[in-house]
């Protein structure tokens, strides 16, 4: 295949560094409900991949994959993406969602400053400065557009992020193994392959329906024992 | 790419080993002799299954409970320290943040086990507590938590007698595997030993952070 332009390999190879499970976010403190979940019992071992194309279909689709795709296209317009960020903040209903939101993005942008990836460095000021939450879509979407990665892969790797994330909370709650999570991230990847692809609707049209899992966080805070930070 | 150079905040010290070796205990008694010393302090606890170390400091009455903050490892105790960082570190942020003029961060680390280690972009000191009750065999053992930590604190001196240790050999040991870099004895129950603690992390750690270095390893 050596006809492959370099940018497509390019981008493949930066999907591969930000889209690793080792790449330094955050992401394995959070569970984002699943926590919660399991310990009332109501997601157990089998579960895994009905439970994730649930996900994929209840929340990611219609929330953070539209946040993310209009915080990639406002990369670099201060006031569209903290208009975003406010968006992500009000119909995020449980606090530990929001918050773990927030760390999650905080840490995000992080690294991205650190990295040097452009735009990464000015909208983490406007967040320590308290001017606006910073929420992890958001931050997603502008730092991949920072880095140069397209629309439709910036999207792709969200998804995988989303993914990921939870399988791997999944194995470390002890529900699944390392097969059950390769089978899950298999089952959901076309799902996100079509979705990174198709039109994004208006920002004011954003949806997401997973009462359980948002429930599961409403209680998360008054646990005493936990693992994850939601 | 520009390369970020800011973030000026409090020096950060590093109390990991393996699990109830008496990391807590000891960042009990470190709080009243550093604050003694006039430091402004906080502390950020990494528990791993509950908030219970976070609870117990914010309850001791020792600090303002709003020094206090738990990050949670989902169950990746040396992730949250050493691979990915970035939630210990956006809290020690959080914390230069909310407390202008905040000099010293101690991070307990949740218990693990000998290989733990401490990324340098997260501290500028760590160090690894270990209890003679896990056994006087623990130095020879040699994990990076015993080689590579700053200073070693062998704690529960109290139970050498109990549990058959012999503490001169435990110590000559330790000494040797870590090529004569400090070690330390404390009683956690009693306070004995813990000025040594203080001493060492005062001779080896400037408070507060000037300037920032520049990306690659040791900044932040
Ligand atoms: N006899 C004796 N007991 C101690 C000493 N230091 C701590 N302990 C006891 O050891 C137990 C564990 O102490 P912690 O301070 O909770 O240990 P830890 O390392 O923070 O534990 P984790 O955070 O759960 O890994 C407690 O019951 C302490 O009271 C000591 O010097 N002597
Ligand atoms: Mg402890």
């Amino acid at each position: 295949m050596n006809d492959t332009p370099v940018s497509d390999i390019e981008t493949l190879l930066m999907a591969c560094q930000f889209g690793d499970g080792q790449f330094p976010s955050g992401a394995f403190g959070f569970s984002w409900g699943l926590e919660g979940l399991v310990t009332d019992g109501l997601v157990g071992r089998g579960d895994l991949v009905p439970f994730i194309l649930g996900q994929v279909d209840g929340r990611w689709s219609g929330f953070d994959r539209v946040f993310v795709a209009h915080a990639h296209d406002g990369a670099g317009d201060e006031a569209a993406l903290c208009g975003l960020d406010a968006g992500v903040e009000t119909y995020s209903l449980a606090s530990a969602q929001r918050e773990g939101s927030r760390r999650a993005g905080a840490a995000l942008l992080g690294i991205h400053a650190r990295l040097g990836t452009p735009g990464a460095a000015e909208f983490r000021k406007l967040v320590s400065a308290g001017k606006t939450p910073g929420h992890a879509a958001v931050a997603l979407g502008l730092v991949l557009a920072g880095a140069g990665l397209a629309r439709g892969p910036a999207l792709a790797l969200s998804g995988y992020g989303f993914v990921s994330g939870l399988t791997t909370a999944a194995i470390r709650l002890g529900i699944a193994s390392h097969i059950d999570m390769q089978q899950a991230i298999s089952a959901a990847r076309p799902v996100i392959a079509a979705l990174a692809q198709s039109p994004v609707l208006p920002i004011d049209e954003v949806s997401s329906f997973s009462p359980l899992t948002e429930i599961a966080m409403m209680r998360h805070g008054a646990r005493s024992m936990r693992l994850f930070s939601n | 790419m520009t390369v970020s150079t800011e973030v000026v905040g409090a020096a950060r010290v590093g109390v990991g080993g393996p699990v109830g070796s008496g990391k807590t205990a000891l960042v009990e008694r470190l709080i009243p002799l550093l604050r003694g010393e006039g430091i402004d302090l906080a502390v950020i606890t990494n528990d791993l299954v509950t908030k219970e170390d976070a609870e117990r400091l914010r309850r001791s009455r020792l600090i303002d409970p709003e020094r206090v903050l738990a990050v949670e490892a989902g169950a990746c105790p040396h992730t949250v320290i050493r691979e990915d960082p970035t939630l210990n570190i956006e809290a020690a942020e959080r914390l230069d943040a909310q407390f202008p003029g905040l000099e010293l961060i101690l991070i307990e680390s949740g218990g693990d086990n000998l290989a733990s280690t401490f990324s340098l972009d997260l501290v500028d000191y760590w160090m690894f507590v270990i209890d003679v009750a896990g056994g006087d065999d623990i130095p020879r053992k040699r994990g990076p938590g015993i080689i590579q930590s700053d200073l070693l604190v062998i704690n529960k001196v109290d139970l050498a007698p109990h549990v058959g240790v012999d503490l001169d050999r435990m110590v000559a040991e330790a000494r040797e595997v870590r090529g004569g870099r400090p070690v330390v004895l404390t009683n956690c129950r009693t306070g004995d030993g813990v000025d040594g603690v203080v001493r060492a992390i005062r001779d080896a750690v400037p408070l507060g952070r000037q300037t920032g270095k520049s990306a690659g390893s040791g900044s932040r």
